[in-house]
């Protein structure tokens, strides 16, 4: 039984009616001044034009055959009448006749065919290299960072590492010349010219590349100032009787001879090939070779006694931790 | 005798393929029998192919004699053209002719006139393709004469041309190459303009005179023969025609068709029209080589101008040929070019360069100058000169330029292009298609191996440029097309086979649009006033504005405002002499609106020509286009004697009454209501309704700002959109002149407009009242 209290399902309103906010006069007036300002500010040409564009987009991409507004059109039910049923016009079997009107395409300027298109191409690409970058960029962008500076730090170390195997065959040599006899400071030094100009292949791998290295800056050096001597060498030279063999060492007049490594020039792909390994990789070969060839952890910077190493945590760096 | 038999014999041979062959064999063949059956001559067929009648019909001597209607060989032709008197007129050949013939017989197409005579005679429908310079135009017809025979049996040989001029100067060359007098024996018919008389028995046309004459022809019962010339250019009027005629020619069984096209594009048409049999006659050309460009241009203007004088530096003798979009980019680029030509002429050896523009409305003694031949070398022994010839896209097709060698082509031209869902007609500049683009390569090997400079790259011919150019159908605004239809008796729109129909919408919008104008009823039927309007061949609105035009006392001011809109810009405004050109014109100005300062023009051209002054002098000064000006004074005879065989009066109001220009105001406002626009802030003004976009006063305009309404002709879509030729108007009149357009109850545009309108509407209905209540 229906009572009065009931609720009115056929109500067309819901809940409660919104009350109209009043507002005051100093409200009003303040919204009348910004609509005002709304209304009146002159767009510019710019604005004017976008919006253009857009009203006319929107006009040119709704179609006047569908929607409520295409029934209540004369001209849609004048074709209605001539049996028309939506699709193409024309006789049955044409099969390529248009569904919908052609969209003039409004060209600005005199840009030549294709550059659209072409700049569109190309801001597309950029902007894809650029969103991949932007990808790169925050998930990796720590990863990288950490890894390229654990890269140095190995770098320097395996530079180090190498240092220690020259000093250690150094001292390894000269122990050698020890026992041959005569242990003064000039065989040393003798010694030691001689180690430079040895042949690099007869160097170990592993630190050949500090020697090399070192070489070729070298041969950089001394090629640059010969070619700076060189303008002055080939002017005709006055001949001083008083010169003795010092004075013409001292005036650079004495050609120098230098005892470059031999087979400095030429291809090593061997070392090419150590070279191209990771730094830590490399760093791993010399702490091995160090190892092996000295009984020396270059962690622990200790020299053992004998191969078995006693006292010495691990290969690792880790394991010295 | 002899020849006679033998060609009956021939012919018996060839009536029986074309039973096989033609489209409509059926038909044919029913109309084969019936007149084998009818032994005697039937009287009323007389004019058919009464072959007894016919030879009857000879004097003696007439190279005629043995002639059989369609039966005719092209050796019995030659021989007649090479009689001493001519076949068609009696009178003796000048000299002149026989001049003529000779250069005619050089013709490619002369060699295939016994293949073409067998095809045609063969079938009813014949797909005619023959390169531009083939001489299809000019020989075609007269072989379809000299095979139909139409000055015995009264019935004409029609051959339609797209533009005035060429069916103008093709009917001249013919009359010529007959050796008869223009506008006798061969003659033509252009809107506002017809020559022929009673003797005519070969008619050049426009495409639309032949559809305006169908109008009142349903059946095309004056023409044997119809030729459509250059369809592949795809008119309006010849695709209309196409679609008629299509239809036609089943129900008119001796009506025969050819349709000629200048590119191989020919398939389409022959698909169209059932197989339809083809024949093509090669033009004279020579291998085009192409260049593209590795990049983009950034101008193309600029990159045209580039390359002609690189051309021009570097290449050897041969004239230029560069396409560019509009009259003024090329008058521009003109000068340009003269002055980068005569430096080089001054620091290298380079030869001298005339340059020529070339448009459609150019006067035609300036357009004549493109054929000029190049200038001497500038000193003896000196390099060659060359001409340069700056051209829109007529002289893509139309018009044949002998010594092109080298064609700069940008990719563009300006195109007409209508969006029902915009309500807009406009120009604009688009890029071109792939086949327009290889009838401008085309162009470059006429006299001899050509280049062909393309501005763009080859990808961006690959990807970017359509295969064909849309025909105008799909480019155009319809109403027109659809009172045509209307009054041709086409009821069902909807399905009318075209060769490419238009988009629903499009058709939906000119429906609607005549609706509005009260040609067409709500069930779609041709009104009185549809039917009164169709009569003139103008735009729907114009001849709505003028049918009503006697009811405001101004059917004179407004067959003269007409006249005016149907030809070009009557105003001239040279680049140099801008601000002379805008004080000539304010003299004339009114203020309220453009079609008024062109009304003043005119009665001041009138008055001139009235005192027998001298007009184009005073054009002249006054900066006018003395062309423009006598062709709207031609066109306004024309619109008169329409409107006098129609009953419509010619009257005017006193002059001095203050309501003169008021009523012309009026009057303005039946035809263009749905060309209106509302000012909406200072110089921005809002078209109405569904048309809804901002547009500012075109510049040429002299309306002042005391016009919040205003009608306008023509809706100018650039990167600014512009309305042009604008007049002031009161808004009261559109509710009173056009309350179906004006409904406040359906109205579902602007709702300030609407807003504005009530308000109009409500001061309205309160002074009436007050009248009343006096």
């Amino acid at each position: 039984m229906a009572s009065d209290e009931e609720d009115d399902y056929m109500n067309m309103t819901f809940g409660e009616e919104p009350k109209a906010v009043t507002e005051t006069s100093l409200q009003r007036r303040q919204r009348l001044k910004r609509e005002g300002e709304i209304k009146g500010r002159v767009k510019s040409k710019a604005e004017l034009a976008a919006e253009e564009r857009e009203a006319r987009e929107e006009a040119l991409s709704k179609s006047m055959l569908e929607g409520a507004q295409a029934k209540k059109s004369k001209g849609f039910n004048m074709m209605a009448k001539m049996g028309f049923k939506g699709g193409a016009l024309g006789s049955k079997d044409n099969a390529d006749a248009l569904l919908e009107p052609l969209r003039p395409e409004m060209k600005d300027g005199r840009a030549g065919i294709g550059l659209d298109s072409d700049r569109k191409r190309k801001l597309d690409e950029a902007a894809k290299d650029q969103q991949k970058k932007l990808k790169v960029d925050e998930e990796e962008f720590r990863d990288r960072v950490r890894k390229e500076r654990e890269q140095a730090r190995h770098e320097r170390m395996a530079h180090g590492a190498m240092k220690v195997c020259e000093r250690m065959d150094e001292e390894k040599q000269q122990l050698e010349a020890g026992e041959l006899g005569g242990d003064d400071e000039t065989t040393t030094k003798k010694k030691k010219r001689t180690l430079s100009t040895r042949p690099l292949k007869s160097i170990p791998v592993v630190w050949r590349g500090l020697v090399r290295r070192r070489e070729e800056a070298e041969r950089d050096r001394r090629m640059k100032y010969d070619l700076e001597q060189s303008s002055t060498t080939r002017l005709p030279e006055y001949e001083d009787d008083l010169e003795d063999a010092d004075d013409k060492e001292a005036m650079g007049k004495t050609p120098t001879t230098y005892a470059l490594v031999e087979d400095l020039d030429e291809e090593d792909p061997e070392l090419d090939e150590f070279d191209a390994l990771e730094p830590s990789e490399k760093l791993r070969r010399l702490v091995e070779f160090l190892r092996n060839e000295y009984n020396y952890c270059f962690w622990c910077k200790f020299t053992y006694p004998d191969a078995a190493m006693e006292g010495c945590p691990g290969l690792t760096e880790e394991d010295h931790d | 005798m002899a020849d006679s038999k033998n060609s009956s014999k021939v012919s018996s041979d060839k009536t029986d393929r074309k039973r096989a062959n033609s489209p409509y064999a059926d038909a044919t063949a029913k109309r084969l029998k019936s007149e084998s059956k009818t032994e005697k001559p039937n009287p009323y067929l007389a004019h058919w192919e009464d072959e007894s009648n016919m030879n009857n019909g000879f004097s003696k001597g007439s190279p005629f004699k043995a002639f059989k209607r369609r039966q005719t060989t092209a050796k019995q032709a030659a021989k007649a053209e090479d009689s001493d008197n001519n076949p068609f007129t009696g009178q003796p050949h000048s000299q002149q002719y026989f001049n003529i013939l000779k250069t005619r017989r050089n013709l490619p197409v002369h060699k295939q006139r016994q293949e073409f005579l067998d095809l045609y005679q063969k079938s009813q429908i014949l797909v005619f393709v023959g390169e531009t310079g083939s001489g299809k135009t000019t020989q075609i017809p007269q072989y379809v004469v000299y095979d139909e025979l139409p000055h015995l049996n009264h019935k004409m040989v029609a051959c339609t041309q797209p533009r005035r001029v060429a069916a103008m100067s093709v009917a001249q060359r013919v009359a010529d190459e007959l050796d008869v007098t223009l506008g006798e024996e061969v003659g033509y018919s252009i809107r506002f303009e017809d020559k022929t008389s009673s003797k005519t028995m070969l008619k050049y046309m426009t495409d639309g005179m032949l559809l305006r004459e169908a109008m009142h022809d349903h059946e095309m019962s004056r023409y044997s023969c119809i030729i459509l010339d250059e369809a592949h250019e795809r008119t309006l009027a010849t695709d209309i025609l196409m679609a008629l005629l299509k239809q036609i020619t089943q129900r008119r069984p001796d009506l025969k068709l050819i349709v000629m096209s200048a590119t191989l594009d020919a398939q389409k048409f022959q698909r169209y029209f059932c197989d339809a049999p083809l024949l093509a006659v090669p033009g004279r050309t020579h291998p085009v080589e192409i260049y593209y460009t590795p990049e983009p241009e950034k101008d193309y203007v600029e990159g045209a101008i580039r390359t002609v004088l690189q051309i021009h530096a570097g290449e050897p003798e041969g004239d230029i040929l560069l396409f560019l979009t509009g009259e003024e980019e090329i008058e521009d680029t003109c000068r340009k070019i003269s002055l980068e030509v005569d430096e080089l002429v001054r620091e290298t050896d380079a030869g001298p360069m005339a340059v020529y523009p070339l448009y459609g409305t150019l006067p035609p003694y300036q357009q004549q100058r493109i054929f000029d031949p190049p200038p001497n070398p500038s000193k003896k022994g000196g390099r060659p000169g060359r001409k340069c010839i700056i051209s829109t896209n007529i002289a893509e097709t139309s018009l044949t330029i002998d010594g092109i060698v080298y064609v700069v082509d940008p990719g563009f031209s300006k195109q007409k292009i209508y969006n029902p869902r915009l309500r807009v007609e406009s120009l604009l500049v688009s890029a071109i298609s792939k086949a327009s683009a290889q009838q401008r390569a085309g162009r470059a090997g006429r006299t001899k191996p050509g280049k062909c400079f393309r501005l763009y790259t080859e990808k961006a011919f690959k990807e970017e440029l359509i295969e064909q150019t849309y025909p105008e159908i799909l480019r155009s605004n319809l109403a027109n097309t659809v009172l045509e239809l209307k009054k041709l008796g086409v009821e069902d729109l909807v399905h009318f086979d075209l060769m490419d129909p238009p988009a629903p919408e499009t058709m939906m919008r000119a429906l609607e649009e005549l609706n509005y104008l009260a040609c067409l009823d709500d069930e779609g039927e041709l009104t009185p006033l549809g039917s009164l309007a169709s009569e003139f061949p103008l735009d729907p609105s114009l001849a709505v504005m003028l049918i009503s035009s006697p009811e405001f006392y101004c059917s004179n001011e407004m067959l003269s405002i007409t006249a005016l809109l149907s030809v070009p810009q009557i105003f001239v405004r040279p680049a140099q002499k801008r601000r002379e050109a805008d004080e000539m014109k304010n003299l004339f100005k009114h203020p309220e609106g453009d079609h008024l300062t062109m009304l003043n023009v005119y009665h001041a051209f009138k008055g001139v020509m009235n005192r027998g002054e001298d007009t184009k002098m005073w054009c002249h000064q006054h900066y006018l286009s003395f062309r423009h000006l006598s062709s709207a004074d031609n066109v306004r005879a024309q619109l008169k004697r329409i409107m006098e065989t129609q009953g419509l009066e010619l009257v005017s109001t006193d002059f001095h009454d203050k309501n003169y220009y008021t009523n012309i105001r009026r009057a303005l406002v039946t035809g263009f209501f749905m060309q209106v626009a509302k000012r909406e802030n200072n110089k921005i003004y809002r078209t109405l309704k569904d048309n809804n976009s901002a547009v500012m006063l075109h510049p040429s305009t002299v309306l002042g700002a005391d016009y919040d309404w205003v009608v306008y002709n023509e809706f100018v879509m650039t990167s600014k959109q512009y309305i042009r030729t604008v007049t002031g108007i009161r808004p009261e009149w559109l509710l009173e002149l056009a309350p179906v357009y004006y409904d406040l109850e359906t109205w579902e545009g602007q709702k300030d407009v609407k807003q504005a309108l009530k308000a109009v509407a409500e001061k309205m209905r309160r002074r009436n009242a007050m009248k009343g209540g006096k």
